[in-house]
């Protein structure tokens, strides 16, 4: 007995329509795929902003702190090496690389949380076996529905302009 | 809207999924071009850094040129692709992934220079800090270990930032490609990008923070690099202008390979349409722009050599450059930095792609040759004439310079085989916008 709904869609905006006449129904385990990213789709099925710049701020925070600390420990503490009598911890001399540590510590956080966020790297997803799927790269919109009165359900998505409903 | 959607997805895949003809000699040649790289690079780490003309007082030269050089040309690539992204310049988006490629390649093209310089490059990593058994650490008040700081975290965050805008269009390469392999290994690249409206959105975000973090980047990195420079006590070097004057004629020379690269890819493979007289005339009013930044920097230079009153900065300035043994680089880079960029006044000289590239070349000459005047120039001549020693390249630094812009092409040849090199979910939602 199937009870997900697959609704096709070549236009964003009637995607959009669709989706948020879905989470009026009341179905919450619903998705949505798409060649470009759509604000409103997300809007519409309430998908809780991502966090990852709090991650990058905080790894940024983390990447000055320690390009600081390897400094002074390099220079100042484990190797002290007098250049012309010069202080060894000399903090104006740390900008530039504190600088970088900053930068390259809060990049590799953005990546990392894009991708393991969105559970990436997996290469294989069971949503990839559903027929036509490719055609959510190219030109077509998803919107996916489990656990769905099917019928109903997809009486109404074709209402709201999708171009083909199917079952899983 | 679907079909039109399908139709410039299709037309981009195209062009990778089915190369056009005259890719394969190109490579062959660029190829070929390469092994003098590799020839020049065995002698010079077999035999020693004597293979150069370097020598003292002229311990810097053509490798510490082509390393400013080529460093400079990656930055308008992060300008156009991470600057322009936070101003919302949507014309960027079918010419950013051209912009960022170069980048990372002429990223690793500078890169070699140092490496090779050391002499022994087997050691290269005694410039990280690590726990060695010689209990010795990198010497961080130094600014050369600043530049080794500064070029790595720009080759690395360029590349996740390349990366991360990739993988939505390697996903649909990996739907389209044709062949059991190809599609597996695009699958693989792709890292099983399922397009969903939580990815989309997490990684617009992501993207635009790289973008942010790359922004500032754009001016860091060839300041780092300048300060190499203005420490030293050398006239000519010892000034506090540097570190803007270096990222001025870096933004220059690299909007110069922009044009130098996007010209003949915008003919050969017919993107007229995406890659439009628009674009062209942007980058050439950008050229304007950069080209008096640097000439204002020339300027600038000249006053304060002159207000100094240091009698070796104004002999520098006044009488070594103009009119001493180097003359002929000097009035190179008055032709080709000041004068060949204001052909780009005329609307009609910014939309016609062969002046373009003229220009673009003369200015590309001229950048190079400036580093070299400043290099050379103080080197040559500095405090006492005692030390007056004079430089010349040998072969193999030619053979070098030539093999690093033959191995440049061929890594932007294998870009446009196998990487969908115009942004297709970008170009779509601008479409649909």
């Amino acid at each position: 007995m199937p009870d997900m709904v697959i609704a096709e869609f070549d236009e964003p905006e009637a995607a959009v329509q669709a989706a948020r006449r879905v989470r009026e129904l009341g179905y919450r385990d619903v998705d949505a795929y798409g060649p470009f990213p759509v604000p409103e789709l997300s809007e519409a099925l309430a998908i809780p902003r991502s966090r990852v710049s709090v991650l990058a701020f905080l790894a940024g925070g983390a990447g000055a702190t320690s390009g600081i600390f390897l400094q002074w420990w390099c220079n100042a503490f484990d190797y002290p090496l007098d250049v012309g009598g010069r202080p060894f911890a000399s903090w104006p001399t740390y900008i530039v690389i504190a600088f970088e540590a900053t930068v390259l510590f809060a990049a590799f956080a953005t990546f990392g949380a894009v991708l393991l966020g969105s559970k990436m790297p997996r290469l294989h997803d069971p949503v990839f076996d559903l027929p036509g799927f490719e055609r959510t790269t190219l030109d077509r919109f998803w919107i996916t529905i489990r656990h769905a009165d099917v019928d109903e359900l997809a009486k109404t998505l074709r209402e709201h302009g999708a171009v083909e409903v199917r079952y899983a | 809207m679907s079909t039109a959607l399908a139709a410039v997805t299709d037309e981009l895949l195209g062009k990778v999924l089915t190369p056009p003809r005259w890719l394969k000699p190109a490579l062959l040649v660029t190829f070929l071009g390469s092994l003098t790289f590799v020839w020049a690079a065995t002698y010079t780490v077999i035999t020693g850094i004597g293979v150069w003309g370097n020598n003292i007082p002229n311990a810097w030269a053509f490798g510490i040129t082509n390393f400013v050089w080529w460093i400079g040309i990656g930055h308008a690539g992060t300008f156009i692709s991470a600057f322009l992204l936070l101003l919302e310049q949507k014309w960027r988006a079918s010419i950013n992934r051209l912009a960022e490629a170069m980048t990372l390649f002429a990223l690793v093209q500078a890169g070699m220079f140092p490496l090779l310089h050391l002499g022994r490059p087997w050691f290269a990593y005694w410039l990280f800090p690590y726990p060695s058994t010689m209990s010795a650490w990198p010497q961080f008040r130094s600014a050369l270990t600043w530049d080794v700081v500064a070029v790595s975290t720009y080759f690395l965050v360029s590349l996740l930032f390349w990366y991360l805008g990739l993988v939505p269009d390697l996903a649909a390469m990996r739907d389209r490609a044709e062949g059991r392999w190809r599609k597996r290994i695009y699958a693989v690249f792709a890292l099983g990008w399922k397009g969903s409206v939580s990815n989309w959105q997490r990684w617009r975000i992501g993207y635009g923070l790289l973008a942010g973090l790359a922004t500032p980047l754009v001016i860091s990195v060839h300041s780092v690099v300048s300060t190499d420079f203005a420490t030293g006590n050398l006239p000519g070097w010892h000034s506090n202008i540097f570190p803007p004057f270096f990222v001025a004629g870096a933004i220059y020379s690299g909007f110069a390979m922009v044009v130098m690269l996007l010209v003949p890819v915008r003919r050969l493979y017919r993107l007229e349409h995406l890659i439009t007289e628009r674009h062209l005339e942007n980058i050439g009013k950008m050229m304007i722009v950069t080209g008096w930044i640097v000439i204002y920097c020339y300027v600038a230079e000249w006053f304060s050599a002159w207000y100094s009153g240091d009698r070796f900065e104004i002999y520098e300035h006044f009488v070594d450059r103009p009119t001493g043994p180097y003359a002929l680089l000097f009035w190179i880079v008055v032709v080709c930095n000041c004068l060949a960029v204001q052909t780009l006044w005329f609307p009609r000289a910014r939309k016609s792609p062969l002046v373009l590239f003229v220009v673009a070349t003369f200015v590309q000459i001229g950048m190079w040759t400036e580093r070299l005047m400043i290099i050379i120039g103080a080197e040559s001549r500095d405090f006492l004439p005692s030390s007056w020693h004079a430089y010349h390249p040998s072969i193999v630094d030619v053979g070098l310079l030539f093999g690093t812009l033959s191995f440049f092409a061929f890594l932007f040849l294998l870009f446009l085989r196998f990487v969908p090199f115009v942004p297709i979910s970008e170009v779509k939602e601008l479409r649909h916008a």
